[in-house]
């Protein structure tokens, strides 16, 4: 299989290469990394000034108004200060790992939005698999966060490495569980499809408990409240991110803010019809959709008391995986057999 | 595998003046062991060197998250001292004040618990500014915003001024609808429910003899409040019922707390209609002699944080020993018996159901 | 109620016994010629309470440790030790609780050096 259907960037590539040749497929893949690594910052930088917005808004504040209209430049200032502050890596950490392990997830998350169609044009993958290698990437990342986590040599961030992976024992299952079903009643893994087979009816009406499901695992995944054990921040100062310095944190900021994107993204796409809508162009759609549940997980946020680990992971095996199955057996019954 | 870690004194929810000493498995907290001190300011030295009313000002810091009841436990002590007798109106007017204090440390605590929980600064911020309006009442009853100075021996520095009682209904009417609200949203709520219910039990004879106080004991299912048992001031006069509950962990110390604010607006409710006219201005600073009388005095009064008793050998001009038995000391001390073999997050649950103010622990 | 210090243990079982299970506070006074350590305790069924006083040399203060008795004295005698140099005994030698002193100053006896710099102080 060539990359370039994994990526596919004929569209954008320049007239002078051609389409067939190695070169000219790792110049349209950068070209379409560098197009997406764009559209990342823009939807951090705007999701961590609508956080700030939303949350003070909940919490009877004002939030930020200094810097710039509305508070608009606060993240550009906050983003200045964290670059100028010293890098730092504690003594008794793992180095290389410690250092390397934040870029790596930056370029993980990179790589899935590549994976991710926006719109029927601007897309960057072709393969009828790649919902498939989406979830394997996905759940991928809270290892990486364990890596960090031992790397850090700090006995807090340790517990939040154990804690990551308790958690990917309790919610991945009913998250692939439910992706499967997705699958099964488009008949595809693939995206386009997927968006494709709901122009008459989003999913979520047709399996409202798959798409709760969904949610609350993406929610988990994200590790957004009240899911974010690892980070607690009244129990384990940081969690994996105690030793990490003003740099590093802004990458895990800018880190936070892409996989919410991800997850949002996800979720419009498997359970509300993508970019399909009238009207308004595709690409308008699903942005519109991305924000909507953005501002729900927001929400989430700021009402939700943290969930225990151990509670976590019971809630995970004795109501999420049933439903789940149940989810299956239904959707499978009533709807595909 | 055994692991000890540092929790504090720079930590999210120590914020400086705490540090815990965890030995953890994994998750699991086997034991902690609270080292205090950070915040300790030798008060009671202090005091030793200084005349009768210069040291209000020290008490009020011990306890910053409820000053006036610090204030009021001092000048309590030296009016025993003094044997003095307190206007009747004065008494009415500190009744009322203190039990607007109370309402305004506990909401406080709410908010603060609500963060050790994992909330997002949702709660805090919502108490804060319920708080503050109790906070603005206070003021315009005392003329500072946090630290008061508002008693004096015999009565007050000054009376209530005219219409405060109007708009302290308005502010209760409010602050009881904020209650029930704080209340459904908590309650309707699984996973603080589950946060909390059955989390950090201490039950009754634990309680009794790791001599736990206030809220913390009276979760614990005894009925012991110093407003119903010592009656000072007009207590006995007002129907006040100590609040309790019977199953001990995390759930029933925040009700318990959440009913206490309840409790406490009925009670301000009633003493500002039943308040007689009259005279509530305390003695001049300069007619201060304790000693004369008693030589020993005693006074214990019920603060937010539960029973704080000072005990004074009283000198002509300076007290000779002030020993101040402070709340948060003893319940910071049942810490290491309650959090055992529980789980990381339940250590913070139970911290913040303690609602410790390390300026009281330390003195 | 004074006592000896010999009989302290002995009168404070017979309290316990006889409901006073609630252990209010303890501290110490230094009247220079004597250092008196009281012991206030609660009876929470009758809402009694007794406070009993013991007198030591100030040259050879100590007292035994209630801890068996009442679970709350842990940190009181802690603090006593502390703040008068009043040696616990029959308890296991822990940390001190605020200051973490060498144990040789004392800070709330009458003759504590409090103008002295804090290296001085012991």
């Amino acid at each position: 299989m060539p990359i370039s259907s994994l990526l596919a960037i004929a569209p954008l590539l320049p007239a002078s290469i051609s389409p067939g040749s190695l070169t000219g497929e790792l110049i349209g893949i950068a070209e379409y990394a560098i197009a997406i690594a764009m559209v990342i910052i823009v939807f951090d930088y705007v999701f961590g000034w609508l956080e700030r917005k939303v949350v003070a808004k909940i919490q009877k504040r004002h939030g930020p108004t200094y810097a710039g209209k509305y508070g608009l430049l606060q993240n550009m200032a906050d983003i200045l200060k964290l670059m100028s502050k010293q890098h730092v890596a504690p003594a008794n950490s793992d180095r290389p790992m410690f250092l390397a392990t934040l870029p790596a997830m930056l370029a993980l998350t990179l790589f899935l939005v590549m994976l991710i169609p926006f719109s029927p044009t601007f897309s960057g993958s072709s393969s009828g698999f790649v919902l498939l290698i989406v979830l394997v990437l996905v759940s991928f990342m809270p290892l990486v966060i364990f890596m960090n986590g031992f790397a850090s040599g700090n006995k807090f961030s340790a517990i939040s490495a154990e804690r990551s992976v308790v958690m990917l024992l309790s919610y991945e299952i009913p998250l692939v569980l439910v992706v499967a079903t997705t699958a099964a009643l488009t008949g595809s893994y693939s995206l386009n499809g997927i968006v494709g087979a709901q122009s008459q009816l989003w999913y979520v009406v047709l399996m409202p408990i798959g798409f709760v499901i969904f949610f609350i695992a993406m929610l988990a995944e994200l590790e957004r409240p009240p899911f974010d054990m690892r980070e607690a921040d009244s129990e384990l100062i940081a969690g994996w991110l105690t030793d990490v310095s003003p740099p590093y944190y802004m990458l895990a900021l800018f880190l936070d803010y892409s996989r919410m994107l991800l997850g949002s993204m996800l979720i419009a796409i498997l359970f509300f019809g993508g970019w399909n809508g009238p009207v308004l162009p595709p690409i308008v759609w699903l942005l519109i959709k991305v924000f909507a549940i953005a501002f729900f997980i927001m929400i989430v946020r700021v009402t939700m008391v943290r969930m225990r680990i151990d509670r976590l992971l019971r809630f995970g095996w004795l109501i999420l995986l049933p439903l789940a199955f149940v989810n299956l057996i239904v959707t499978y019954v009533l709807l595909i057999g | 595998m055994n692991t000890r870690i540092n929790i504090g004194p720079v930590h999210p929810s120590t914020h400086g003046v705490l540090r815990l000493v965890a030995d953890i498995d994994g998750d699991t907290v086997l034991n902690v062991e609270p080292h205090i001190g950070f915040l300790h300011r030798g008060v009671e030295k202090l005091v030793e060197n200084r005349m009768y009313m210069q040291s209000p000002t020290y008490m009020e810091k011990l306890d910053y998250a409820a000053p006036m009841s610090y204030d009021e436990l001092y000048v309590a002590t030296v009016e025993k001292a003094m044997g003095v007798e307190i206007k009747e109106r004065a008494q009415w007017v500190r009744v009322v004040l203190l039990e607007l204090q109370r309402i305004a440390s506990h909401l406080l605590w709410l908010g603060t618990t609500a963060n050790d929980l994992g909330q997002f600064f949702t709660l805090f911020m919502w108490t804060m500014k319920d708080r503050d309006i109790i906070l603005r009442l206070l003021e315009r009853a005392s003329g500072a915003r946090m630290f008061y100075m508002n008693m004096r021996i015999g009565g007050l520095v000054q009376d209530l001024p005219p219409g405060f009682g109007e708009s302290a209904q308005e502010v209760l009417d409010y602050l009881e609808k904020r209650v029930k609200k704080y209340e459904a949203y908590l309650e309707r709520n699984p996973v603080f429910v589950g946060r909390t219910r059955g989390v950090g039990i201490l039950n009754r004879e634990d309680a009794i003899s790791l001599g736990v106080t206030g809220p913390v004991l009276r979760a614990s299912g005894v009925d012991y409040d110093t407003r119903k048992y010592n009656a000072y001031y007009v207590y006995g006069k007002l129907s006040f019922r100590p609040q309790t509950r019977s199953e001990g962990d995390v759930f029933a110390r925040y009700k318990v707390r959440m009913l206490e604010m309840g409790e406490s607006i009925r009670l301000v409710r009633e003493a500002l209609d039943r308040m007689p006219d009259g005279d509530a201005v305390g003695m001049p600073v300069r007619l201060i002699t304790p000693g004369a009388k008693n030589r020993e005095a005693r006074a214990s009064r019920e603060t937010p944080r539960g029973e704080g008793i000072m005990y004074m050998i009283a000198d002509p001009q300076k007290p000779y020993r002030l020993a101040i038995r402070s709340p948060t000391f003893v319940n910071l001390a049942a810490l290491q018996h309650i959090a055992k073999d529980c789980r990381m997050a339940d250590v913070f649950a139970i911290l913040g159901s303690l609602d410790i103010v390390m300026g009281d622990a330390d003195k | 109620m004074k006592t000896e210090r010999k009989e302290l243990l002995d009168s404070l079982r017979g309290l316990y016994s006889k409901g006073y299970t609630y252990l209010v506070k303890i501290y110490a006074i230094d009247y220079v010629k004597t250092l008196n350590a009281i012991y206030v305790v609660r009876n929470l069924e009758e809402m009694k309470e007794e406070a009993l006083e013991v007198e030591l040399d100030p040259a050879d203060a100590w007292v035994p440790s209630v801890m068996r008795i009442y679970k709350a004295a842990d940190w009181y005698e802690r603090e006593m030790q502390e703040m008068f140099a009043i040696v616990i005994r029959d308890r296991d030698a822990e940390r001190l609780l605020l200051e973490k002193w060498n144990g040789t100053a004392a800070p709330l006896r009458k003759n504590f050096a409090w103008s002295e710099p804090y290296e001085k102080m012991g």
